[in-house]
């Protein structure tokens, strides 16, 4: 009797380690190469990052870009090396062109899903890179081409950083940091670096948006001070290198003569000039069926007691819109 | 509240015209002849007219958004049997929210014999938006201009004709509650679905870069599925990245349909000629 | 030439055009569509949109938009209780009597004992408990709430309110909703689909159990009637009554918001998603139709479904009641089991067992609550009027206000019936939301009837 019951239980146990597929034992193996794949997507990513700034990537940055012992990336590299994906030349590590494919392979799927973050799932844009960067793993093509059209094919995520296509091809990040900009021209920020973390959260930290409109006002070695017409940002020069700008498109100057909705008067028309590049994804398609197209008449039409949102005569329907998609829409008064 | 459709006996007002020649048929729509689908706006009054063709009572609450899914019904006009589905109310076919979706699909997928888009008379810049999204897709199409009544206590006066000729298929002015142009909508209608009106729905035109890759690409579809209607529309909705559409043309689903569709056509005709209607 | 040639073909073209091409279709679509119109539309008079823009003003203005707000739920819950408690005592009568009389009918026949009980004090009573219990309410409420519906002025709510979803991470949407889960949370979770975002939807059907429906609508009117209601004058009785009815709605929407917002910063974590809202304008409602949906699809529906699980329910407790136990039935030694658990949220262990056989709708709760109360061999004779009700629980079975309020409370909160969970199960399609569902509501109930049972203790109230 006592000998059967321990049996049985040595039994179940047998099974819940070792059954295939489900025992603990086989789903810690498909934990461990994960884990390992994940290692080897988050390195080649660095070794991209770095070949594209025109560095190359050594055991030493790997190291304390993953955070790992010099034992434990040099068995890394090995394994990367019998992959095909990376050549040691000297101390500088190369990647072949397998190694790059896949690199841009994780470099697309981590900002088509820092695009779904912030367009879809409304996280807020200082949260998003992590998130990715956990979900960038163990992904088809076919998933992601998936994502990719379901947002609508974006060509920028979130940061202003170019989405690798599918085949692999990279657009350069246009644009100049605003260390090297003509001082007295005015620009448009195109990218925001967000890595390191640390200088990221400064630059959100001093209000600092993608898109935004500034000049220089002021740059010494101590300190950078930009201006958006209203208020005043100061950044350390080291900081502000990872503030990239560019020419203000010309259409875009129309916004210069137009205010946002939300400072449009109780039952004033007004024409609407522009959609603001911020409004992306479903919720631009949305506003565009709803008939939020440039040229159409708009006015506010209904209040409530929170003043948030508002209701809008809009091609004879009222729609109502809050004050954070209102202020996305550019209008002209009539 | 339920999905439980329940048909009544109903008696059709024998006095209106509207009625003259047809019969509701609630939900028995086992054996029809016809599919037409019901499209439009919310809160065009689709449901009305759906429930005023069908006899149903099919409930539908004022709200953004309350029909999801598509109801069916029939009808009977003029001896000839036709299911009724009516879509969910949307603005577009665009933005591919689940209930844009259901009516996008069945549109292009579904193949109705007819699609009816219903339009509100008091806000018709907004309804043809809708409309010319259709025409794109199909071009057995018949605009239901609704709430003539209403535009009229507005101090609107809707010119159907103008209306039809712009846009290159029927227009038919209707109060879908009291049942005022109902007999001249079906008779349309039917006429739309023998090729007794010929359609020739307008289409947008856009930028010259935007015309050229849409001609790059739509004579492509139309080798890989030969006859069909809206190779153009499939090119754009192609460059505009849908992955439905992506995904019906890589597992030959368009293919498919054009093959179903002509076959019905035999079919049907074969059947009317056999009962001496043709 | 093959699909993937032209799916390639397309990606480059795609490559080659402006970005803004999606715009610039919409564009020209609208563009084409306003020449159109202003060519075949003539406007004789500029009488526009005049009347639906006054009572717009007035229904969502910042002064009385709230109170009317307030105020329309208010005489829609009088309604139903006012109306509910003359034709809840008649029904009961009618009932009960003819049970009586069958049963009677039954004995004289000589049938075995145990089949008159299990047909007539079994499976009857639970449906004639059933019947009168719901149909009033119901019969009053869903026409109330369809005239509403169909009028336009949901949208007008989800406009007032949408500002407080926004603070909880949540979308406006989530009021219409919750409106809909007034009549049904099954339907209120089906119509989560007009939320577009996936996280905010996802909220509004975790939350939606706090609204209670239709099948709790009536223990909550029988309970704020009885007992809250019992120490007024008659002409008091049905404005106390729904007045509590209407603070206890107040609270479950208190409860909505603070899940929302603890969803939104825990496992739902993320800002809100771009709110547009269409205000339709109003149409004027159709009554056969209200009549006809609010009675043969909502009310009968909903009835017919509770008396389906009523039956049963109504034999498993008899069946419970009548099979010896120790030197009790079984039904007695589950209750006295459940019953130190029951005490200490302020309930007693009757109470929980109903809610455990009433999982599959929870409009059979009051019924088998009643029942077994019965069955304890207290009092049989046809409970009908409120006087005998609340004679029978207080002097009977020892309750106080506490265990009525928190017998509310718990009915407010407690987890979703059987068919809200399936259908959260197939709205979201995984395991997890669907238990997070339970895990969330009666945890609430379970805190909630426990802190307010330990706080009446402590202060001498109870």
């Amino acid at each position: 009797m006592n000998m059967t019951f321990w049996l049985i239980v040595l039994a179940v146990i047998l099974l819940i380690t070792f059954l295939p597929r489900v025992g603990l034992r086989s789903q810690y193996k498909s934990y461990r190469a994960a884990q390992e794949r994940e290692q080897v997507e988050d390195a080649l990513k660095h070794l991209l990052d770095r070949e594209q700034a025109g560095r190359h990537a050594s055991p030493e940055s790997l190291a304390g870009i993953l955070g790992l012992s010099r034992p434990r990336v040099t068995g890394l590299i090995e394994d990367m090396e019998t992959q095909g994906l990376v050549e040691s030349r000297g101390d500088q590590l190369h990647l072949t062109a397998d190694g790059e494919r896949w690199a841009l392979h994780v470099v697309r799927a981590h900002r088509l899903w820092e695009r779904y973050l912030a367009d879809e799932a409304r996280m807020p844009l200082g949260q998003i890179h992590s998130e990715a960067h956990r979900r960038e793993h163990n992904l088809t093509d076919a998933q992601l081409d998936e994502l990719d059209a379901a947002l609508g094919f974006p060509t920028r995520d979130p940061h202003g950083d170019p989405i690798p296509t599918r085949e692999g091809t990279l657009p350069k990040a246009e644009g100049t940091p605003v260390t090297a900009w003509q001082a007295d021209r005015p620009a448009r920020i195109v990218h925001l670096e967000d890595e390191p973390a640390l200088a990221y959260e400064q630059i959100l930290a001093a209000g600092i948006r993608l898109g935004q409109d500034i000049r220089i006002l002021e740059r010494t070695p101590q300190r950078v001070v930009l201006s958006d017409g209203e208020n005043e940002y100061r950044l350390a020069p080291a900081v502000a290198s990872n503030v990239t700008v560019a020419p203000i498109p010309e259409h875009e100057l129309l916004k210069r003569e137009s205010v946002p909705l939300t400072e449009l008067a109780h039952d004033h028309r007004a024409e609407i000039v522009t959609l603001d590049d911020a409004v992306q994804g479903f919720t631009r398609r949305r506003f565009l069926d709803l008939g939020l197209t440039p040229g159409t008449i708009i006015y506010p039409e209904l209040q409530n007691f929170f003043g948030d949102p508002r209701g809008y005569r809009v091609r004879g329907t009222l729609i109502a819109l809050r004050k954070d998609q209102a202020a996305q829409i550019w209008v002209k008064p009539v | 509240m339920t999905n439980t459709k329940i048909s009544l006996p109903t008696e059709h007002c024998e006095s209106c015209p509207a009625y003259a020649q047809l019969e509701q048929m609630g939900i028995k729509t086992g054996d029809f002849d016809r599919v037409v689908a019901l499209a439009g706006n919310p809160n065009t009054g689709k449901s009305t007219l759906f429930n005023a063709l069908t006899g149903l009572k099919q409930h539908t609450g004022n709200w953004p958004g309350k029909t999801v899914t598509r109801a069916e019904g029939g009808y009977q006009f003029n001896s000839v049997k036709y299911k009724l589905v009516d879509l969910p109310g949307t603005y577009s076919l665009l933005s591919a929210s689940q209930d844009e979706e259901v009516a996008r699909d069945f549109i292009l997928f579904g193949q109705p014999d007819c699609t009816i888009v219903v339009t509100d008379a008091t806000a018709l810049e907004r309804n043809l938006n809708l409309v010319m999204q259709v025409m794109e897709i199909t071009t057995h199409v018949v605009v239901a201009v609704n709430l003539m009544d209403e535009a009229r206590r507005k101090g609107l006066e809707v010119d159907t004709r103008s209306l039809s000729r712009d846009l290159g298929i029927p227009a038919i002015p209707i109060t879908a509650r009291t049942g005022e142009g109902m007999s001249t909508l079906l008779t349309t209608v039917s006429e739309v679905i023998e090729g007794l009106v010929a359609t020739k729905p307008l289409r947008v035109h856009g930028t010259p870069e935007f015309q050229k890759a849409v001609n790059e690409l739509a004579p492509m579809i139309e080798q890989i599925a030969p006859g069909i209607p809206n190779a153009r529309w499939l090119a754009i909705r192609l460059l505009d990245g849908d992955t439905r559409v992506q995904k019906a043309l890589s597992s030959g689903e368009l293919a498919d349909i054009v093959g179903r569709q002509q076959r019905a056509d035999v079919h049907f005709s074969k059947k009317m000629s056999v009962e001496g209607r043709q | 030439m093959n699909p993937n040639d032209i799916l390639a073909k397309a990606e480059t073209l795609r490559n080659n055009l402006s970005s803004g091409f999606r715009d610039e279709i919409v564009k020209s679509l609208y563009a084409e569509a306003e020449t159109i119109a202003q060519r075949a539309v003539k406007t004789a008079n500029e009488k526009r949109y005049d009347f639906d823009q006054k009572i717009d003003r007035l229904v969502t203005s910042p002064l009385t938009g709230l109170p009317i707000m307030l105020l329309l739920l208010a005489i829609i819950i009088w309604l139903t209780v006012s109306g509910a408690n003359v034709a809840s005592d008649a029904i009961a009568t009618v009932l009960f009597g003819f049970g009586e009389w069958a049963r009677a009918l039954f004995v004289g026949w000589n049938v075995p004992w145990w089949i008159t009980g299990f047909i007539w004090d079994g499976v009857y009573l639970g449906l004639a408990w059933v019947v009168s219990v719901m149909l009033p309410p119901m019969m009053i409420f869903f026409p109330a709430f369809t005239f509403l519906e169909d009028l336009g002025y949901l949208p007008r709510v989800a406009f007032n309110m949408d500002w407080m979803f926004k603070k909880a991470g949540a979308h406006g949407k989530q009021s219409l909703t919750m409106a809909m889960g007034f009549g049904c949370n099954a339907a209120g979770v089906v119509a989560t689909r007009v939320i577009d975002s996936p996280r905010e939807r996802l909220i509004a059907i975790l939350t939606n159990n706090f609204v209670p429906c239709n099948g709790r609508f009536p223990t909550l009117i029988m309970l704020a009637t009885v007992f809250v209601a019992a120490g007024f004058s008659p002409a008091l009785t049905s404005i106390i009554a729904s007045g509590t009815v209407v603070g206890i709605v107040l609270i479950g929407v208190a409860f909505t918001f603070l899940m929302s917002w603890i969803l939104s910063r825990t496992v739902l974590k993320g800002e809100a998603s771009a709110f547009t809202l269409e205000l339709p304008p109003y149409r004027r409602p159709n009554v056969s139709r209200i009549l006809y949906t609010s009675i043969i699809d909502r009310t009968i529906f909903v009835l017919w479904r509770a008396m389906q699980t009523a039956a049963p329910a109504g034999a498993i407790i008899w069946i419970l009641a009548n099979v010896p136990f120790g030197t009790s039935n079984l039904a007695a030694a589950i209750a006295g089991w459940l019953n130190p658990f029951g005490i200490l949220l302020g309930l007693d262990g009757i109470i929980l067992l109903a809610y455990i056989i009433a999982i599959p709708a929870n409009e059979i709760v009051v019924p088998t609550m009643m029942m077994m109360y019965m069955g304890a061999g207290m009092m049989v004779d046809g409970p009908s009027s409120s006087a005998a009700i609340f004679d029978l629980l207080v002097n009977g079975n020892g309750w106080t206000m506490l265990t009525a309020v928190n017998l509310m409370l718990f009915a407010l909160l407690h987890n979703p019936c059987a068919t809200t969970i399936m259908t959260i199960y197939k709205e979201t399609k995984s395991y997890k939301w669907a238990t997070l569902s339970v895990v969330i509501t009666l945890g609430t109930a379970f805190l909630v009837t426990f802190l307010t049972a330990s706080v009446a203790r402590l202060l001498g109230w109870a």
